[in-house]
């Protein structure tokens, strides 16, 4: 069934709900012309990304939450997030909008399990939050250098091994030696994990995945601005 | 072996074997007299608990015969066909206060008779066995034993006893041998002198271990298979290289961890628990050396040679080398290459001379036991390509043939082994093990482990005779069950391609809460706790998630070599979880790559029985060491194209790829689209 839209004859409210289909759907072409739809319109680039983007990613971490959206599916979403991010994110800086926040994120040193981890980056992103994806394998010294040059509010941790998950204490214990653990929010994660744990290294939360960490980011940010 | 007759018909008289029944499970059999009722219980497939295999210690084999002439069963029995008791069991029986019974591995069978196994006597064991298959194996082993006749010694000729025996050995057997074994030297005097000079030698390769009096005969080996849950022994004649005697147990690290990094943990978090674990996996291997060894009328003393094949960090451990380093990247091995130990040294007891060959290792997590299962295979000798897929926690994946091989290791997780899953469990007697729904009423019909009716002839209710009801109602879902219940609930429609529950499957069957799907597997009726046995969506997802894994690294090695999927020619499932998977389910739900059904096939215990090929050719240990070198490893994680094939393999089966095999079963649209694709028009 094909259905024939021209956003050009929709109001900008009847765009952003599009745009939160698009996004469920993983539509990136699409949501790059309604970004540039809107944007042609007068609106701010602020008012995009939050009740657009934003909201529709929202969506989308509920509904994967909840069971009823997948990896690959969210990953399609967060594509084509990306995309609208792609033209939005100079015109953030340019127009000075508020930032809603800046995460490093990274497995730990000797693990190598990659994908879950890229999808909490995908899901912080799609929250709108920049994120700093260092990747795999981190040694502490990796993980101090990149707080040291993106300065983030949040540092995300992940380890899939009950045999690396122990470093985190190690990440935790140098901030604490550098003086800067109280200046960062620390996330971690990975299937062997819990709370307990995260208490134990003393780390801000355990998010049982890339949902929940959303929500535990934001929950904190909203803390840390006082709000 | 003997035969099973159907239940309710009465079996030839013409056969002269004893006719023995099991109650309750009413299974029967003919069997040799002479058997102990224990033996023959496990001929007939009725589980007995024991622990002390039949030393009259652990008294947990209890059964009761029932006398009398049963018209329904068409026996006579009586107390007097089992063999009479020894005082020594009497006095137990009595101890126990239960003179009406024997204990199952005492009394043997003399008779007709119906036997009543209590419920304290039933075996709650793990299913999968490994019990080796038969192969070719050309019988060429390290140990060999050699009858000579020796110079007598006499003054004025110094060669020494030991010279006098090389020089016969030379002579005799053409045998250059510069190494006698100490405890063998310490034997050499008396052993010469006791028959006239006449001595049987026993070598491990070109060094003597053993040294008796006159013509003895008799060598053996023992293959042993070190899996993280399942310890397998082979006893084997390494004259004629028939297994003898084999045996299994858990091992018993399982108490330190469930899974291999669990156990890693242990060693690194507990001062002494590397030694701990150590010293239960050699306590195990002598148990299995001692009870393999009775079983066949040997002692474990009889056993020259031991070949072991695990995973690496089983051998890490079996070795008592600390395993940390396998627990993270880059999963430095201590030693990739085969190895050749005294038994002794590592606290085994067997001959003591006996020696310990470790086959080699690909790499960091593809141990000896996957090396086992190429020896086992020989994809090294295939002209076209094949795929060996071995499933447990880790998956080891091997592709090749004859000209290159790939291997790599996909972290599958639990989710086969029943964990993960809201009702799953191990193979044990309970455990769903096939399944099949409808696809328009979507009621399903299963089979449980330890009841051979299918679900559907189940007759349940108060007015059932006992011997009529099923022996086990449904207790859980096991892996080939996972396995077949997302498969079959993706045909009839329950769920989706993407792996989500459909929206419009309602009826008895489905149980929504809000938005979230779950099928219900097992009625309250049919389950042994009388609560529904359920499959939810999260697992669903950890079967995605898991089969995901194991596809992707497949596909990888794929890429790597540049192949296409229908250059398959074959798919080989290893490992006991292995032999009961449906190759169809395991094909629609996309465990496995699309090839030729036929061309899906089990090879049992493939690692086990590379470890006894090992052992009775070493010929193939050269081979073992070759292929482990050859293999090429690929670290699926690490590589750029990993997540993209993964993340395609989490549909069912497949977002991309092609299943023409499955043609004719899969449904016709892969899936409705959540929302129809719009045409709008551009803006310029």
């Amino acid at each position: 069934m094909t259905e024939e839209i021209n956003i050009q004859e929709m109001s900008n409210e009847e765009i952003l709900e599009l745009m939160q289909e698009d996004l469920y759907d993983g539509y990136a072409d699409e949501i790059v012309e309604e970004v540039e739809e809107l944007l042609e319109r007068g609106m701010t680039p602020y008012d995009i990304l939050t009740d657009g983007l934003v909201a529709g990613m929202d969506i989308v971490g509920v509904d994967f939450r909840d069971g009823i959206l997948f990896v690959p599916e969210v990953l399609m979403a967060a594509k084509a997030m990306k995309a609208g991010m792609g033209i939005l994110r100079p015109l953030l800086v340019e127009t000075g909008a508020p930032k809603i926040g800046t995460m490093v994120i990274g497995t730990v040193k000797g693990d190598i399990h990659d994908i879950g981890k890229n999808l909490v980056a995908m899901m912080m992103e799609g929250a709108g939050f920049e994120v700093i994806n260092i990747g795999i394998n981190n040694s502490v010294e990796e993980y101090l250098e990149a707080i040291e040059q993106y300065k983030p509010e949040i540092l995300g941790m992940s380890a899939l091994l009950t045999t690396t998950m122990p470093y985190m204490r190690v990440v935790i214990d140098a901030l604490k030696e550098k003086g800067i653990r109280k200046d960062l929010i620390v996330l971690v994660g990975g299937a062997p994990l819990n709370d307990a744990f995260a208490e134990d290294i003393e780390a801000d939360a355990y998010c049982r995945d890339a949902a929940v960490a959303v929500d535990t980011a934001k929950k904190f940010m909203k803390i840390r601005q006082g709000q | 072996m003997s035969e099973t007759a159907d239940a309710g018909s009465i079996p030839p008289a013409a056969n002269e074997q004893p006719l023995l029944i099991f109650m309750p499970s009413g299974r029967r059999g003919h069997v040799p007299a002479g058997k102990t009722v224990l033996e023959a219980a496990r001929e007939l497939g009725v589980e007995i608990e024991s622990i002390c295999g039949g030393r009259l210690t652990c008294n947990k084999c209890l059964v009761r015969v029932e006398e009398g002439s049963f018209q329904k069963h068409g026996i006579s029995s009586r107390a007097g066909h089992l063999s009479d008791p020894s005082a020594e069991e009497l006095a137990l029986l009595e101890k126990l206060d239960s003179l009406d019974c024997r204990l199952s591995c005492a009394a043997t069978v003399q008779g007709d008779a119906l036997i009543y196994v209590p419920e304290s006597s039933r075996g709650q064991k793990q299913i999968i066995r490994k019990t080796a298959t038969e192969r070719t194996i050309e019988v060429d082993p390290a140990v060999r034993q050699v009858y000579v006749e020796v110079d007598e010694a006499e003054l004025g000729e110094h060669r020494g006893d030991w010279g006098r025996l090389q020089d016969a050995l030379r002579e005799q057997w053409e045998i250059e041998t510069e190494r006698i074994d100490l405890p063998a030297l310490r034997e050499l005097q008396p052993a010469l002198r006791a028959e006239g000079w006449a001595v049987t030698v026993t070598l491990w390769q070109d060094e003597v271990i053993d040294v008796q009096p006159g013509y003895r005969e008799g060598i053996y080996g023992l293959a042993v298979d070190i899996g993280s849950t399942t310890v397998a022994a082979y006893l084997c004649d390494l004259r004629t290289g028939a297994i003898v005697a084999a045996d299994s147990t858990m091992n018993p690290q399982v108490t330190y961890g469930e899974d291999l990094m669990s156990r890693i943990s242990y060693a690194d978090s507990e001062r002494t628990g590397l030694e701990k674990m150590h010293e239960a996996i050699i306590d195990t291997a002598n148990r299995l050396a001692a009870q393999t060894a009775r079983a066949a009328g040997l002692q474990a003393r009889d056993i020259h040679e031991l070949v072991v094949v695990g995973n690496t960090t089983m051998i890490h451990i079996f070795l008592g080398i600390h395993p940390g380093e396998l627990g993270g990247a880059p999963f430095a091995l201590a030693n990739r290459d085969g190895m050749d130990i005294k038994a002794r040294e590592l606290g085994l007891r067997l001959h003591r001379g006996a020696n310990v060959h470790v086959l080699p290792a690909q790499a960091g997590h593809v141990g000896a036991d996957n090396v086992g299962v190429l020896l086992a295979e020989e994809p090294y000798r295939w002209s076209e390509v094949g795929l060996i897929v071995d499933v447990g926690t880790n998956a080891e994946i091997v592709l090749g043939n004859k000209d290159w091989l790939y291997s790599a290791s996909s972290p599958t997780g639990p989710a086969f082994e029943g964990a993960q899953i809201t009702h799953g469990m191990r193979a044990a007697p309970g455990a769903i093990e096939r399944v099949r729904i409808d696809p328009e009423t979507k009621e399903a019909r299963f089979r449980v482990i330890g009841e051979e009716r299918w679900s559907d002839e189940w007759q349940l209710g108060a007015e059932v005779p006992p011997e009529e009801q099923p022996r086990h109602l449904a207790a859980g879902i096991c892996g080939s069950g996972i396995i077949e219940v997302v498969a079959e609930m993706f045909l009839a429609g329950i769920i989706l391609a993407d792996g989500r529950f459909n929206p419009a499957f309602q009826g008895d069957r489905a149980q929504w809460d809000g938005r979230t799907g779950a099928y219900v597997l097992a009625t309250a009726a049919e389950s042994s706790s009388g609560r529904p046995l359920v499959v939810t969506q999260d697992d669903v997802r950890n079967v995605q998630l898991a089969k995901a894994a194991l596809y992707a690294g497949a596909r990888l090695l794929m890429q790597r070599a540049g192949i296409e999927i229908d250059a398959v020619s074959r798919v080989i499932l290893a490992g006991a979880f292995g032999s009961y998977i449906s190759p169809q389910h395991a094909m629609i739900l996309g465990l496995i790559p699309d090839c030729e059904l036929d061309a899906v096939y089990p090879v049992g215990n493939a690692a086990g029985d590379g470890a006894r090929i090992a052992l009775l050719n070493r010929q193939k240990r050269a081979e073992a060491q070759t292929v482990a070198h050859q293999v090429r490893y690929i670290e699926t994680a690490v590589d750029a194209g990993f997540q993209e094939a993964f993340v395609a393999a989490i549909h069912i089966p497949h977002a991309e790829d092609a299943f023409p095999h499955l043609a004719d079963i899969l449904p016709d649209n892969k899936q409705a689209p959540r929302r129809a694709r719009k045409r709008r028009y551009s803006r310029d």
